[in-house]
C-alpha cells in the first residue's frame, strides 16, 4: 500500500550581517511555520530567538556586514522545533552568559543581556560548540504552550 | 517597519503603535515616545497594534519610562496582546512599568 506521505519541509538559509536581513529571516520562518502547521506563538518565538542571536552577532560578535556571516537550521520533530544557529562572529557561549536581573526597578534597567534571557526562557537544551571560526548553538522549542 | 500615529483625548497624548517592533524599528518607537514624553504630562503607548517585538522593543519602552520617570510624565502602555505580554512578563517588566489592559481614555 502506498503512502503519499508528503515531506517535511526543513529550512536551511544563510544570513549577511545586516540589520535589512530581519525582514528576510521572519519570512523564512514564516514559510517554515505555515509548512509545517506551527502555530502562531511558535513563529513569534522562534522569530525572537532568532533576531536576538542575530543582532547579537553584529552587535557584539564582529558580522556586521560580513556576508552569509549567519546559517539557520529548522526542523519539526515529534516533541518541538529544532534549531542550530550558527554565525562567523567572536566565540560566543549563550549557556554559560550570566543570568539578566529581570527583577532590578527601572532606574538600574539596562536591558542588557534581555535578548539572551529571552532564548534561554523560551528554548530548552541549549547547546554550545565552537568549531573552527563558527559558534554553533543548537536548541529546541517544545512544541504546545509553554508554562512561565 | 511601525506606523505612528499621535493623538490627544482626555488629557493624555496617545501614541498608536502598529506591525513590528524589531530592532530595526524601535528606535522609531523611542524617538516618538521622547517626543511626547518632552510635551504632555501623560502619554499612553497604545500597543493593540503591535504583533511583535523583541528585547529591541522592549529596550525602546523601558528607555521613554526612565525619561518619563525623570520628568515626572505619567507613562502607560496598554492594550498589549497575548503573545507581545508574554515576553513582557518574561522579562519581569509588568513589575516596573505601568501596563494596562485598554486605554485609560
Amino acid at each position: 500500500m502506498w503512502h503519499n506521505q508528503a515531506i517535511p519541509y526543513k529550512a536551511d538559509f544563510s544570513l549577511n550581517g545586516n540589520l535589512s536581513e530581519l525582514e528576510r529571516l521572519s519570512a523564512e520562518i514564516s514559510r517554515f511555520c505555515r509548512e509545517n502547521s506551527l502555530d502562531e506563538e511558535a513563529e513569534f518565538q522562534l522569530n525572537l530567538v532568532l533576531e536576538e542571536l542575530f543582532v547579537n552577532t553584529m552587535r557584539h560578535g564582529g558580522c556586521e556586514g560580513a556576508q552569509n556571516s549567519t546559517r539557520v537550521r529548522l526542523q519539526s520533530a515529534a516533541d518541538g522545533v529544532e534549531v542550530v544557529f550558527a554565525d562567523r562572529g567572536l566565540p560566543f557561549d549563550p549557556t554559560s552568559a550570566p543570568p539578566a536581573n529581570v527583577v532590578a526597578p527601572l532606574e538600574e534597567r539596562h536591558a542588557g543581556g534581555l535578548g539572551i534571557h529571552l532564548v534561554r526562557e523560551i528554548m530548552r537544551d541549549l547547546q554550545y560548540r565552537r568549531s573552527g571560526e563558527w559558534n554553533q548553538i543548537s536548541m529546541k522549542r517544545p512544541h504546545g504552550p509553554r508554562n512561565l | 517597519m511601525i506606523q505612528l500615529m499621535e493623538e490627544t483625548r482626555g488629557g493624555w497624548c496617545i501614541v498608536g503603535v502598529r506591525g513590528r517592533l524589531d530592532a530595526e524599528s524601535a528606535d522609531e518607537l523611542e524617538s516618538a515616545l521622547r517626543t511626547a514624553i518632552g510635551k504632555n504630562a501623560k502619554v499612553a503607548a497604545n500597543f493593540a497594534g503591535v504583533d511583535y517585538i523583541s528585547s529591541a522593543g522592549l529596550r525602546a519602552v523601558i528607555q521613554a519610562a526612565r525619561a518619563a520617570e525623570g520628568k515626572e510624565v505619567e507613562f502607560t502602555i496598554c492594550s498589549l496582546t497575548p503573545h507581545v505580554k508574554k515576553v513582557f512578563d518574561m522579562s519581569g517588566l509588568h513589575q516596573i512599568l505601568h501596563l494596562r489592559g485598554e486605554l485609560p481614555c
